[in-house]
């Protein structure tokens, strides 16, 4: 059975890629952006609007070349001396040649192109030398330097630089001599490789330092993916992979993570890994119905919870009366914190930070956990629908928006998810209660549209899809006050 | 092999040079790529005795840093127990072809007289040592007595 594929629209569909391979890979955070019917700038209403692009490897070569070109014609150097500089200076030409403009000299031996002291030239009469790095003596025309005229025999320049090849090691190289910085620049290397091999290595590792130096381009993180995103807007937005859909933080190239920036997510996975057997012992896959303490496991994505065996409703994350949180206020994503902590022990306080830590942790990964079993709700989901459709309730494109809703859902979750670490690492005051209140309300509303899409009975989808619009607009209202890139 | 013709030459020139603080050079002769010799450091506490060491070159010597170890143990905030030391010099980031053994060798030598508790290899000694000074230096004196080598006759 064919299925997912009408969610699967990609909204950057305007970029440059032709490549739709691999269109029916499901990608929950991608999708039902085509329910935008007024046609308002972007930039402007969407927190997470991003301009960027998917670059080959061919394009980006291009590009550097290009940036190179015009640095070589502007100060009259080799592409190669032209490359030293761009790398060193994150590829930003205009300010290179203001600086060039003003003073040559301190910012060709800030980038390491000429020594710091000038060198003396040794006056060797004689037609032979001795290479001090293999003692032995040959004649003068086997002898190269760089700038600094540190001289050394070709035999030698070559090992060097196989060796520091093999070591991964490119832009980086620098003169063989003791405390001698001078880099070597890309066209030195070049002459004194041969190997084919050694070759290729050389301008593989060079072209990855010269993309992880500009700023505007970020490998994308993908398996074995070579597309590079460009973007101008240097921030911590969301791109997706136009070749391998992985999405990935541009600033950060690690999974998406709004409304938390770059630091925080990291400290955040950081304390997770290093605390997650603890968290893990603590909080249990399982849990007992309140109501009548039968063992239940959570198979799915809601936190509403149903018993089975007693048909009790209530809420995974606090274990209370699910009535409690259908109404105005929805609470248990708000972590009190104890009152008097400062009156208490070192022990207590220690304790109190763990109770806190893991407050935020068990969120954190209920929602992960959610999203993981997403492909299993979209299975029930399939399975459910062509039931309908068998019994007569409707055709299967009557039945389609449920997976734009679970689209939507997912998508929601997945902010929701990042918004714990945000809140970890919040300080208590006003306006952590104010993100404390709309991480609620987006909570309530995530759990209402995840009831509604497990439990839908009709192709009537009026309700539904006013669920979706308020949940959706829960979350960008969150990320409008919230996410500060 | 490009690393014996150097070590060869290294080795010579490092016997004719007298150096005092690094005596005793054994070489097998049928492996020039390990050398042992002896520190013998000028500064108190370490001046009460001789510290036995190894320095073992790789095959790509001297395009690769040769590797240094201490065989006598050593009370000391940048040599460790098991003997290895850290040594900018011979760092895989810093080393350069051109650096000889002999330059090696006198970075050692300060090293040892002049200990750098700001990167240590142990911690707990760099703390003693910037602590308390005067506890330092007599557990390090204590401890060469007990353990260094006989320093040899000038």
């Amino acid at each position: 059975m064919e299925a997912i594929t009408a969610v699967a629209q990609d909204p950057e569909s305007d970029m440059d890629c032709s490549d739709n391979e691999g269109f029916d890979d499901y990608d929950y955070y991608n999708a039902t952006e085509d329910n935008d019917i007024e046609q308002v700038d972007p930039s402007k209403t969407d927190p997470e609007h991003f301009e960027y692009e998917c670059l080959t490897e061919e394009q980006v070569e291009r590009l550097l070349n290009e940036t190179v070109e015009i640095l070589s014609n502007n100060l009259q150097i080799t592409p190669s001396l032209a490359k030293v500089l761009l790398h060193s200076h994150s590829w930003a030409v205009t300010s290179i040649i203001s600086k060039y403009r003003s003073n040559p000299d301190n910012l060709l031996i800030n980038s390491k192109v000429k020594p710091v002291t000038t060198p003396s030239t040794s006056s060797t009469c004689s037609r032979y030398m001795t290479c001090p790095v293999c003692v032995s003596p040959q004649v003068n025309e086997r002898f190269f330097s760089l700038s600094c005229l540190h001289s050394f025999c070709k035999d030698c320049w070559t090992t060097h630089f196989e060796v520091q090849i093999g070591q991964g090691i490119s832009t980086a190289i620098s003169c063989m001599a003791r405390e001698c910085e001078v880099l070597a620049p890309e066209d030195f290397v070049l002459k004194h490789l041969s190997r084919t091999t050694m070759r290729e290595k050389f301008q593989q590792y060079s072209f990855q330092d010269y993309v992880k130096s500009h700023p505007e381009l970020r490998f994308c993180p993908g398996p074995n993916c070579q597309v590079v995103v460009r973007s101008r807007e240097l921030k911590a937005k969301r791109s997706v992979c136009c070749q391998c859909k992985t999405i990935f933080c541009f600033k950060c190239g690690m999974d998406y993570h709004a409304p938390t920036d770059c630091l925080t997510i990291k400290k955040w996975l950081t304390k997770c890994a290093d605390d997650s057997e603890t968290a893990n012992y603590i909080s249990a896959h399982t849990k007992d119905c309140p109501n009548c303490h039968i063992c239940i496991e959570k198979n799915g994505g809601c936190n509403h919870m149903q018993c089975y065996n007693c048909k009790y409703d209530f809420c995974w994350m606090c274990l209370g009366d699910w009535k409690a949180h259908g109404s105005e206020y929805y609470e248990c994503s708000r972590y009190k914190e104890n009152p008097n902590i400062a009156h208490e022990s070192v022990h207590a306080q220690a304790r109190e930070a763990l109770k806190k830590y893991l407050h935020y942790y068990e969120r954190w990964e209920n929602h992960s956990k959610s999203l993981k079993l997403e492909a299993h709700t979209l299975e029930k989901l399939k399975a459910r629908i062509n039931q309908k459709v068998m019994s007569g309730l409707g055709t299967w494109i009557d039945w389609q928006y449920l997976f734009t809703a679970a689209a939507l859902l997912a998508k929601c979750r997945y902010t929701l998810q990042y918004t714990y670490p945000y809140a970890y690492y919040m300080e208590t005051g006003p306006r952590k209660e104010l993100f404390e209140y709309q991480q609620a309300q987006l909570e309530a509303e995530i759990e209402n549209l995840s009831w509604k899409i497990e439990r839908a009975e009709t192709t009537d989808r009026g309700d539904l899809e006013n669920q979706m619009d308020i949940a959706e607009k829960r979350r960008t209202t969150l990320l409008k006050d919230f996410l500060d890139v | 092999m490009a690393a014996t013709k150097r070590l060869q030459k290294e080795l010579v020139d490092i016997r004719n040079s007298g150096l005092k603080s690094f005596r005793d050079i054994h070489v097998d002769e049928t492996n020039i790529l390990t050398w042992q010799g002896l520190i013998v450091p000028d500064n108190p506490p370490y001046n009460k005795g001789a510290f036995k060491i190894e320095i073992n070159f790789p095959a790509e010597y001297p395009f690769k840093p040769p590797k240094i170890n201490f065989k006598t143990k050593i009370y000391h905030p940048n040599i460790d127990e098991k003997g290895q030391v850290c040594l900018p010099i011979i760092s895989a980031e810093n080393w350069k072809p051109a650096t000889r053994t002999d330059q090696v060798i006198q970075a050692l030598v300060a090293l040892v007289n002049e200990p750098e508790p700001e990167h240590p290899l142990r911690a707990d000694l760099a703390e003693e040592y910037l602590k308390d000074k005067k506890k330092f230096t007599k557990n390090a004196e204590e401890f060469t007595k007990k353990h260094s080598e006989k320093r040899p006759a000038e």
